[in-house]
């Protein structure tokens, strides 16, 4: 397995194409995570798992119109957005923001309570601003910083003009401002 | 997702004429983005084990296998149904890992909240290229001790690569290296250049292996090579967390850092000289 994790994308995507399916299979264990995380962000909910599978399994098949030598992770999230849209639009439902507040924050910092209380309830009214913003701006927002993202892989990613994002991701940090306040400046 | 759904987005020029958001753009958002991205370290999303998600895919393209995605029609127009194979243990195994991140999120907060600083300010913790960094509203107390990575060894420079599972890149504008180091059985590879500075490469796909502490200024938020990185623009305590038993070690004050994310590969070049500078040297990797 050494050799599998040792190679880069290039490499494996090479060797992919020349159909060595433990290549690819090394890509899809180093991508699993992120790509779960954005099925699930972007609203794949429940069903992120089978989105992600597909858009694995799509993404080999179409290997072949990738562009060797550009990054594959705003390539393959692309994919893994659509599929999540696919689901959504099939499903008649809106995209919700398939994530919740981790319980790690209840157990931060036992000698403070009250601090640790504030600081999580401070988080669950920013989660809740977020879900409550116009689908465009949220997707902006969950990719930019829920996905860190660069613009430009938003934009790639959502398959948005670059202008787009930048729009859809001012208008959202407005409204959450708006929102929520400005408490950490 | 094609943008003509929503025209709204369309014009970014068309947001001068909404009175709603005329204050808004004067300014930045440094601070709410900041939040938002700190809160993304408490958000759980579904990641079943990734080496079983590989072995489903690849079971699904085996030659051997029929190509059909989907049997049912109605389905293919959407998305394809999901094959019914190898959901149950993905799913007995999805929330065991959530826990090995939370336990290694908690041996941080444990830290920070260990000192009076820490505790006055657990403010914000990102997560970002394998790297903790604990934000706090006050410059942490420095770490007077230095102490090397666990089982931190020099080796020659053409058998680093041999002795970590990942890519060893160079950064052209440094040259090579004047020494080399593996730690932590082959997690981190260092390299060292004159004048104190060092890159270290890791994968922090996982679960990060570094934090930090810093006071503000905060985190930068800039464009390394194409991807997001991030420049601490001063002095800062820097830490490790032990992959064995996720002991968390106090290294050493690093100076002004890069960090960056390449796929699953972290980065981070410290010393390097001001911000544009290791931008530089961060793009010059080869």
């Amino acid at each position: 397995m050494k050799s599998d994790s040792s190679m880069d994308d290039d490499e494996a995507i090479g060797r992919s194409l020349a159909g060595d399916l433990a290549a690819y299979e090394a890509l899809v264990a180093r991508y699993s995570a992120l790509a779960h995380r954005t099925a699930a962000m972007l609203g794949a909910g429940d069903e992120a798992e089978d989105v992600v599978q597909e858009a694995f399994v799509k993404a080999f098949r179409h290997l072949a119109t990738f562009r060797r030598g550009s990054p594959f992770r705003p390539w393959l999230l692309r994919i893994v957005a659509n599929e999540t849209h696919n689901l959504t639009r099939s499903r008649g439902r809106r995209s919700d923001l398939a994530v919740r507040l981790s319980a790690t924050a209840d157990l931060r910092a036992p000698d403070d309570p009250e601090g640790a209380a504030v600081a999580q309830d401070r988080r669950a009214r920013l989660l809740e601003a977020v879900r409550n913003l116009p689908e465009r701006e949220r997707q902006a927002v969950v990719c930019r910083y829920f996905l860190q993202l660069s613009e430009a892989e938003t934009a790639q990613v959502l398959d948005w003009p670059l202008g787009t994002v930048k729009s859809s991701t001012h208008r959202g940090l407005a409204r959450l401002r708006e929102e929520v306040g400005s408490e950490l400046a | 997702m094609s943008s003509h759904d929503d025209p709204s987005g369309d014009n970014p020029s068309g947001d001068a004429s909404d009175g709603t958001f005329d204050d808004a753009f004067d300014g930045t958002f440094d601070d709410i983005a900041a939040e938002l991205t700190a809160l993304a370290g408490f958000l759980d999303a579904p990641n079943p084990p990734p080496a079983d998600v590989a072995a489903a895919v690849r079971a699904r393209l085996e030659p051997g296998r029929p190509t059909t995605d989907a049997p049912d029609p109605e389905a293919t127009r959407h998305t394809p149904a999901p094959a019914p194979v190898r959901r149950t243990p993905a799913r007995l195994l999805r929330r065991r890992r959530w826990q090995v991140v939370t336990a290694i999120v908690l041996v941080v907060i444990a830290i920070t909240a260990a000192t009076p600083q820490g505790r006055a300010a657990v403010a914000t913790i990102l997560r970002l290229a394998g790297i903790e960094i604990t934000l706090g509203a006050t410059t942490p107390t420095p770490i007077a001790t230095p102490t090397p990575l666990p089982g931190e060894r020099v080796v020659a420079l053409e058998s680093l690569a041999g002795q970590v599972g990942f890519p060893i890149k160079v950064p052209a504008e440094l040259g090579d290296p004047q020494y080399a180091t593996v730690s932590d059985n082959g997690r981190v590879a260092s390299m060292f250049w004159p004048g104190g500075i060092r890159l270290d490469q890791f994968d922090g796909s996982l679960s990060p292996y570094f934090f930090k502490k810093v006071g503000p200024p905060w985190p930068e938020e800039i464009t390394v090579a194409g991807v997001t990185g991030w420049w601490l623009g001063g002095e800062h305590p820097l830490g490790y967390i032990t992959r064995d038993d996720d002991t968390a070690v106090p290294l050493r004050q690093a100076k002004p850092t890069l960090i960056w994310q390449s796929g699953a590969l972290c980065y981070r070049l410290e010393g390097a000289g001001g911000k544009e500078r290791a931008v530089q040297v961060a793009n010059s990797l080869r």
